[in-house]
C-alpha cells in the first residue's frame, strides 16, 4: 500500500476515534450535568421508596464511594474515558454487572437483525429496480409507487401488522422468535421494507439517469441484451448513492431495532437502551451509545471501501 | 403516476385493515375451568411426568435474588421457599416452618423448622440459615430496603437449636406472619448470599421446587426441576419434586405478542392476559385470577398542599368521578372496582362497608366545591378561586404500574372531573422516577396513582409510617395502626384495621380505583397449576402436562 | 466521507417559482388535497368535525366503524375520527417544527462548513459526524428521558437528530455550487460576497432540499410516533397521532381501527407530502424533467 494511502487510512482512523471520543464525552457531561444528585436518586431508586426521603451524607457515603460520585467531575471524566479506552465501561447502576457483560450478551441478536435487514433491503431493492426501472409507464410507476409507500411506513406499525397476520393468525412464523433463524424473518422484513423503499428511491433516480448515459447506449448498439446491460453496466453506477447511504442506514436500523425488538419480544440492545435511558443508568447508557458510535464508524469505513471497490474511478485517488 | 402511487398505498392499507378485521374475533368453545386462588379442590387426573412448561411472563427485572418488587417476587418464588404460606381463607399455614409460637408481648416469634431440607447447592437448611437470611436483609451494608419497608422492627434473630429459629422484634407487629409469606422473605442459601452482588442478582439459590439454570437476558429464564424438593407449602397438592422437567419463563412485555404466544401454542400459560381478550380466553383456556392484597391502585391525594389540602375538595373529586363505571368499562369487566381505596378485597381484615364510599354524585361534588369556596368558573368551565384555577396534577408511572386499561380509567376520570370543574393534568413518569420518589414532594403532585401489593393489612401501617404518599397522618390514624400491630387479639386487630381504613377512606386520603390483578390463562393440558394466595405467584410444583 | 455522485447542479438566478398551470397531474392534485385537508384539520379542526375529541362515552366503548362513528370509537368511547382530526395539530406541529429546526441547524452547520472550507469545514464536519453517530431514536430517547415528554421536547429531539443528514447534504451542495464556474464568474465581475451567497449559492444549494424537507416532515412524524410507541410520546389525553398509535396497539386484534386509522393518517400525509415534494423538485429542476 502506498504511503499516501496509508496516511489517508491513518487519518481516517484517527478521525473515527475522534468521533467516538466526542460521543462518549458528550454523553458523560450531559448525564452528569442534568442528573441532579445522582447518589440520592440512585439510593432512592434502589430502595424503592416511592416517597422521596432526605438522605444523610452517611447514608449516601457507600454509594458515593462505590461509584465515585464524590470525586471532582473532571477526575470522574478522566477515569471514565480511560476506562473506555481499556474496554471497561464500568458497572451498571441497577444491574450490578459490568456494562460490557450486559451489552455483549444481548448485542448478538441486534447485530443479526440489523445486518440481515440491510441485506434483505438491498435484495428487495435491487430486484425491484432491475425489474421495474424504465420499463414502461405502468411498471415503472408501480415500482416507484411501492418504494414510496414502503419508505413511509412506520416501522412498529408495520411490525405489529405483520406479527398479527403472519405469526398470530396464520401461524406461519413463531410469535416469539427469540434467537432462531425463522424468528428473524418477520423482524428483519419489518425493518427491510421501509429501508428498501428509501434506498430504492435514491437508486432509481440514479439508475434512470445512468440508463441514458452514452456508454450504456453504445453497449446496447453493440447488441447487448437489456437485462445484461442493466446488471453489468448500469447497476454498478446506480448503486453508489445507496452504498453511501448504507453507512447511515445502519445507524437508522439500530434505531428501528429498538422498536422491532419491542414488538417481537426479541432480545437485543434495543430494549436495554430504553430502560437504561429511563432509569438514568449512566454507565449502561454511555456504553450503548459509544458502542453504537463504534459500529457506525466502522460501517462507514466499510462503506468507503465498498465505494472504491464498486466505482473504479475512485481507486486511483 | 402519482395517482397510481396513492391508490396503491390506499389499497395496501385497506388490505391490511381487512385482513386484521377478518382475523379479529374470538371463539367460544368447550367448557373450560376458571380458578381463583389456591390449588383445585380435587386433582382430576393422575399426574404425568416430564415435559416443559413455557410460561409467558411480562416484566424482566434488573436483578433476581433480592426481590423488591412483586414482579421479581413471582420469579423468585420458583426458587425460594418461605417460612410460612397463606391459604385463600387468609390462614397462615406451614411451609419451611412446621409450627410456631408468638410470645405474649408480640415481640418474639419461635419457629420449629422442617427437618431434612437441603438447599440446591447442597448446604443444609437449618435455623442458622434463616438467621443468616434475616441478618442479610437487615444488615446495613446489604440492606434489602423492601424488607425494611415491610416491617422495620427487626432486632435480632438466633438459632436456638438446629431446627428452632427465634426472631426478636423491637416492637410488636401483628401481621408479621402474613408478611413473611411473601417471596421477599424467601430463604436463600447462606453460602449463596456470601457471593458478590452481581452473582446473587444473577442466580438465586434456595430450597425451592426449581433451580435456575440460565438467565438469557432479554429473552427468558431456564429452570430445571429440583429432584430433591420436599418442602411445598401445606396447601400444596403434593409434597415432592415437580412433575415437569423444565420451566421456561419468557419475558414478553407486549400484550398482543404475549397473548399471541398463547393462542399460537408457543406458551403453555401466560401472565397478565389483556383484559379485552379475557372473555374469549375463558372460553378457550383455563383461566386463573387473583386480586393482589395490600393497597389497590388508588388515587393518593396530597393532603397537605394544593387544592386537595381541603377535605371538601377531595371529597368533591371522589364524588365527581364515576370510578366504578370507568373501571368496569376499561377492564371489560375482568377486574372489580375498589371503592375502598385503602385495602383490597382479598386482604385480611378488609372492610367491605367502605366499598360504597363516594358513589358517583356530580351534584354533591359541585355542592362541596361551592362550599369550599371554588365558586367562580372560567370560560372553559374550570372553577377558580381568588384568581387561581382548580388545576390538579395526577402523577402516574406508565408500564407495569399503570397499564393501558389503568390509563383509560385515568382519562375517563379526567373528563368526568372536568364536568364538575376540575382541570386535571395527567403527568406520566417512568417507573424509575416513581421508585426514586422524584415526584413525591408536596409541591410536585396533587394525586399519585399507585398500588402497593402486600399480603396483610400491615400495608396500612407501612403506608402511613413509611410510604405515606398522601401525607395524611392524623393522630387517630397513627393510633389505630399502632393498636392494630401491637395487640394480640384478632378481634381488636380487626377493629383497629377497620378504623384505619375508615379514616383513610372517609377523609378521601385514598380514593380507590381497582385492585392490582393477576390474570393467567393456560392451555387445558396444564393441570394442577395454581396461584398462591400470598402474592398471586404462579405455582408450578404440582403442575403437569396431561396427554 | 465522500459526497454522493451528482450531476453538476443546474444553476439559475434566484429562486424561480414554478410556472403556474403547467401539467398538474391528477396524483399531485390528490396529494395536494390530502395535505390541505390535514392542514385545515390542524388549523381549524372544528370545520372538519363537530365532535369533541375528549368527550368520553362509556356506553359506546370500542365500537367498530359505522355511520355515526366513521373511524369507530376507542376505549373511552371517544370518536376516533374526531381525535385523528384534532391530533393533526400536534402531529403537524411536531413534523414541521422538527424539520424546520433541523433545517435551521443544518443550514448553520452545513452552510458555514461549505462556505468556509479549510479548518472550519474540518471541525464542523467532524461535529456533524458526531451527531450522526447518535442514531435518531437514541438521541431522541435520551433527550426525552432527561426532559420529559411533551410536544416541545419531541420537536427538539427529533429536530436535532435529523439535522446532521440535512447538514451534510447542504454542505455538499454549497461546496459544489461554490466551486462552480458560474459563481467564479460572478465573483470575478466584482459582485459582493454577500450578494453572491444570497442570490446564487443559497437558492441553488437549497433547491434539492425541498423534496428532502417534505420527506422529512413525514419522517419526523413517524419518528415521533416511534417515541410514543415506546411510551415516550406526548402525554394523554392528547390525540397526537403517535399517541393514538401507542394507545391502540394493545387492541389490534380486537379493535383494529384504533391502530390502523391513525397509522393511515400518518402514511397518507407523509405520502402526499412526498408526492408534492417530488413534483416540486421536477418543477424546480426543469432541465432534468421527464
Amino acid at each position: 500500500m502506498s504511503a499516501v494511502k496509508a496516511k489517508r487510512a491513518l487519518l481516517r482512523i484517527l478521525g473515527a476515534l475522534l468521533v467516538i471520543w466526542a460521543v462518549a464525552t458528550i454523553t458523560f457531561f450531559v448525564e452528569a450535568g442534568l442528573s441532579g444528585n445522582r447518589a440520592e436518586a440512585l439510593l432512592n431508586q434502589m430502595a424503592g421508596t416511592t416517597r422521596s426521603v432526605e438522605r444523610t451524607p452517611a447514608e449516601l457515603a457507600p454509594i458515593n464511594r462505590e461509584y465515585g460520585f464524590d470525586k471532582p467531575l473532571m477526575t470522574q471524566y478522566v477515569e471514565y474515558i480511560g476506562g473506555i479506552a481499556r474496554g471497561d465501561f464500568g458497572r451498571s447502576y441497577l444491574q450490578h454487572q459490568s456494562v460490557l457483560t450486559i451489552i455483549s450478551r444481548q448485542v448478538g441478536p441486534t447485530i443479526a437483525l440489523t445486518v440481515s435487514a440491510l441485506v434483505l433491503a438491498w435484495l428487495i431493492m435491487l430486484t425491484r429496480i432491475v425489474v421495474t426501472a424504465r420499463r414502461g409507464r405502468f411498471l415503472t410507476g408501480f415500482g416507484s409507487g411501492v418504494e414510496i409507500v414502503s419508505a413511509g411506513l412506520p416501522t412498529y406499525w408495520l411490525g405489529v401488522i405483520l406479527l398479527v397476520i403472519f405469526a398470530i393468525d396464520l401461524q406461519i412464523f413463531p410469535v416469539q422468535g427469540e434467537t432462531s433463524l425463522v424468528g428473524l424473518v418477520l423482524p428483519a422484513i419489518t425493518l427491510a421494507i421501509p429501508l428498501s423503499g428509501f434506498l430504492g428511491q435514491v437508486t432509481r433516480d440514479e439508475f434512470e439517469k445512468v440508463l441514458e448515459q452514452p456508454f450504456v447506449v453504445s453497449a446496447r448498439t453493440r447488441g447487448m441484451g437489456d437485462l445484461a446491460v442493466r446488471l453489468r453496466h448500469v447497476l454498478r453506477h446506480a448503486v453508489l448513492p445507496a452504498i453511501t447511504l448504507s453507512g447511515w442506514a445502519l445507524g437508522a436500523l439500530i434505531s428501528g431495532a429498538v422498536l422491532v425488538e419491542a414488538v417481537f419480544a426479541r432480545p437485543g440492545v434495543g430494549n436495554i437502551i430504553v430502560s437504561a435511558a429511563q432509569s438514568r443508568d449512566v454507565p449502561l447508557v454511555s456504553g450503548i451509545v459509544v458502542l453504537v458510535a463504534i459500529v457506525y464508524v466502522i460501517a462507514n469505513l466499510l462503506v468507503d471501501i465498498a465505494y472504491t471497490v464498486v466505482d473504479p474511478r475512485l481507486r486511483s485517488t | 403516476m402519482k395517482l397510481l402511487r396513492l391508490s396503491l398505498s390506499a389499497a395496501v392499507l385497506l388490505l391490511a385493515s381487512v385482513l386484521l378485521a377478518a382475523c379479529g374475533s374470538g371463539t367460544d368453545s368447550a367448557s373450560n375451568v376458571a380458578h381463583t386462588d389456591g390449588p383445585a379442590a380435587t386433582a382430576s387426573t393422575k399426574p404425568v411426568k416430564g415435559g416443559t412448561i413455557y410460561y409467558g411472563g411480562e416484566q424482566e427485572p434488573p436483578c433476581l435474588g433480592r426481590p423488591e418488587w412483586v414482579q421479581e417476587a413471582y420469579i423468585d418464588r420458583q426458587v425460594l421457599d418461605s417460612l410460612v404460606s397463606i391459604d385463600d381463607n387468609g390462614k397462615v399455614i406451614p411451609w419451611l416452618a412446621k409450627s410456631w409460637t408468638v410470645s405474649p408481648d408480640g415481640k418474639t416469634y419461635t419457629f420449629k423448622l422442617k427437618p431434612g431440607v437441603k438447599f440446591t447447592d447442597g448446604t443444609p437448611f437449618n435455623a442458622q440459615a434463616v438467621v443468616d437470611n434475616f441478618n442479610y436483609w437487615y444488615d446495613e451494608k446489604t440492606t434489602n430496603y423492601s424488607n425494611l419497608g415491610e416491617f422495620p422492627f427487626y432486632k435480632s434473630s438466633k438459632a436456638v437449636d438446629d431446627l428452632t429459629f427465634q426472631l426478636d422484634l423491637t416492637h410488636p407487629y401483628s401481621p408479621l406472619l402474613q408478611t413473611i409469606t411473601q417471596a421477599y422473605f424467601g430463604i436463600s442459601s447462606p453460602q449463596s448470599l456470601r457471593r458478590s452482588e452481581a452473582e446473587i442478582c444473577e442466580d438465586p439459590i434456595g430450597t425451592g421446587p426449581f433451580i435456575l439454570d440460565k438467565w438469557n437476558h432479554g429473552q427468558n429464564l431456564e429452570f430445571s426441576t429440583n429432584p430433591n424438593y420436599d418442602s411445598a407449602p401445606a396447601n400444596a397438592i403434593h409434597q415432592g419434586a415437580p412433575y415437569v422437567e423444565k420451566l421456561i419463563w419468557s419475558f414478553i412485555p407486549d400484550p398482543t405478542t404475549r397473548y399471541g404466544s398463547l393462542t399460537s401454542g408457543q406458551s403453555t400459560a401466560i401472565y397478565d392476559v389483556p383484559t379485552q381478550n379475557w372473555e374469549e380466553a375463558q372460553g378457550q383456556f383455563n383461566t386463573y385470577e387473583h386480586m393482589e392484597g395490600g393497597k389497590p391502585v388508588t388515587l393518593n391525594m396530597n393532603t397537605v398542599a394544593g387544592p386537595f389540602a381541603d377535605l371538601k375538595v377531595r371529597q368533591a373529586f371522589a364524588y365527581g368521578t364515576n370510578r366504578k363505571a370507568d373501571v368496569e368499562s376499561a377492564f371489560n369487566g375482568a377486574v372489580p372496582y375498589a371503592g375502598n381505596g385503602a385495602l383490597t378485597l382479598t386482604t385480611p381484615d378488609y372492610d367491605p362497608q367502605l366499598a360504597d364510599a363516594f358513589s358517583y354524585d356530580p351534584k354533591k361534588a359541585e355542592g362541596l366545591l361551592d362550599e369550599a369556596g371554588w365558586t367562580q368558573k372560567n370560560s372553559d368551565g374550570i372553577r377558580t378561586k381568588d384568581g387561581k384555577e382548580l388545576t390538579v396534577k395526577i402523577v402516574y408511572a406508565a408500564g407495569a404500574v399503570i397499564t393501558q386499561e389503568g390509563l383509560t380509567v385515568l382519562q375517563d376520570i379526567q373528563q368526568q372531573a372536568k364536568q364538575v370543574g376540575f382541570d386535571v393534568v395527567l403527568v406520566p413518569i417512568t417507573i424509575e422516577q416513581l421508585f426514586s420518589g422524584a415526584y413525591s414532594k408536596p409541591n410536585k403532585f396533587d394525586i399519585i396513582a399507585q398500588y402497593f401489593t402486600h399480603s396483610s393489612p400491615g400495608v396500612l401501617w407501612a403506608g402511613v409510617r413509611q410510604f405515606n404518599q398522601s401525607m395524611f397522618e392524623p393522630p387517630a390514624l397513627l393510633q389505630a395502626t399502632e393498636e392494630a400491630v401491637s395487640t394480640n387479639d384478632p378481634a381488636k386487630q380487626k377493629a383497629a384495621w377497620y378504623k384505619a381504613q375508615e379514616l383513610l377512606v372517609k377523609n378521601a386520603a385514598m380514593v380507590g380505583l381497582y385492585p392490582q390483578p393477576v390474570l393467567v390463562a393456560a392451555k387445558p393440558e396444564l393441570q394442577d397449576f395454581w396461584l398462591e394466595a400470598s402474592q398471586g405467584e404462579p405455582v408450578f410444583s404440582d403442575a403437569f402436562l396431561s396427554q | 466521507m465522500s459526497v454522493a455522485t451528482a450531476d453538476p447542479p443546474v444553476l439559475r438566478r434566484g429562486l424561480e417559482l414554478p410556472r403556474a398551470a403547467t401539467l398538474l397531474r391528477p396524483g399531485v392534485i390528490l396529494a395536494g388535497l390530502v395535505v390541505a385537508f390535514f392542514v385545515v384539520a390542524a388549523i381549524a379542526p372544528a370545520l372538519l368535525s363537530s365532535g369533541d375529541p375528549d368527550k368520553i362515552n362509556l356506553d359506546a366503548v370500542l365500537q367498530p366503524p359505522a355511520i355515526d362513528h366513521v373511524f369507530g370509537t376507542d376505549q373511552s368511547g371517544r370518536d376516533l375520527y374526531t381525535r385523528v382530526i384534532y391530533g393533526a395539530r400536534e402531529s403537524l406541529l411536531i413534523g414541521f417544527g422538527a424539520t424546520a429546526l433541523a433545517m435551521v441547524l443544518a443550514i448553520a452547520l452545513g452552510g458555514v462548513a461549505g462556505l468556509a472550507g479549510g479548518v472550519v469545514d474540518g471541525v464542523v464536519n467532524r461535529g456533524i459526524e458526531v451527531l450522526f453517530a447518535f442514531p435518531v431514536l437514541m438521541l431522541a430517547l435520551l433527550f426525552v428521558a432527561v426532559f420529559g415528554p411533551s410536544v416541545r421536547t419531541e420537536i427538539i429531539a427529533v429536530g436535532i437528530s435529523s439535522a446532521p443528514g440535512y447538514a451534510r447534504m447542504i454542505r455538499g451542495q454549497v461546496m459544489a455550487v461554490r466551486d462552480s464556474g458560474y459563481v467564479e464568474a460572478a465573483r470575478a465581475l466584482g459582485h459582493p460576497y454577500g450578494r453572491v451567497v444570497g442570490v446564487h449559492i443559497f437558492p441553488n444549494a437549497m433547491r434539492p432540499l425541498v423534496v428532502v424537507a417534505t420527506l422529512g416532515v413525514g419522517q419526523s412524524i413517524v419518528w415521533a410516533s416511534g417515541l410514543a410507541f415506546l411510551g415516550l410520546g406526548v402525554p394523554p389525553p392528547s390525540p397526537e397521532w403517535g399517541a393514538l398509535l401507542d394507545a391502540g396497539r394493545d387492541y389490534i386484534t380486537k379493535a383494529w381501527w384504533l391502530e390502523v386509522m391513525p397509522g393511515l393518517a400518518i402514511v397518507l400525509f407523509a405520502l402526499s407530502l412526498t408526492t408534492i415534494g417530488r413534483w416540486l423538485q421536477r418543477r424546480l429542476e426543469g432541465g432534468t424533467a421527464r
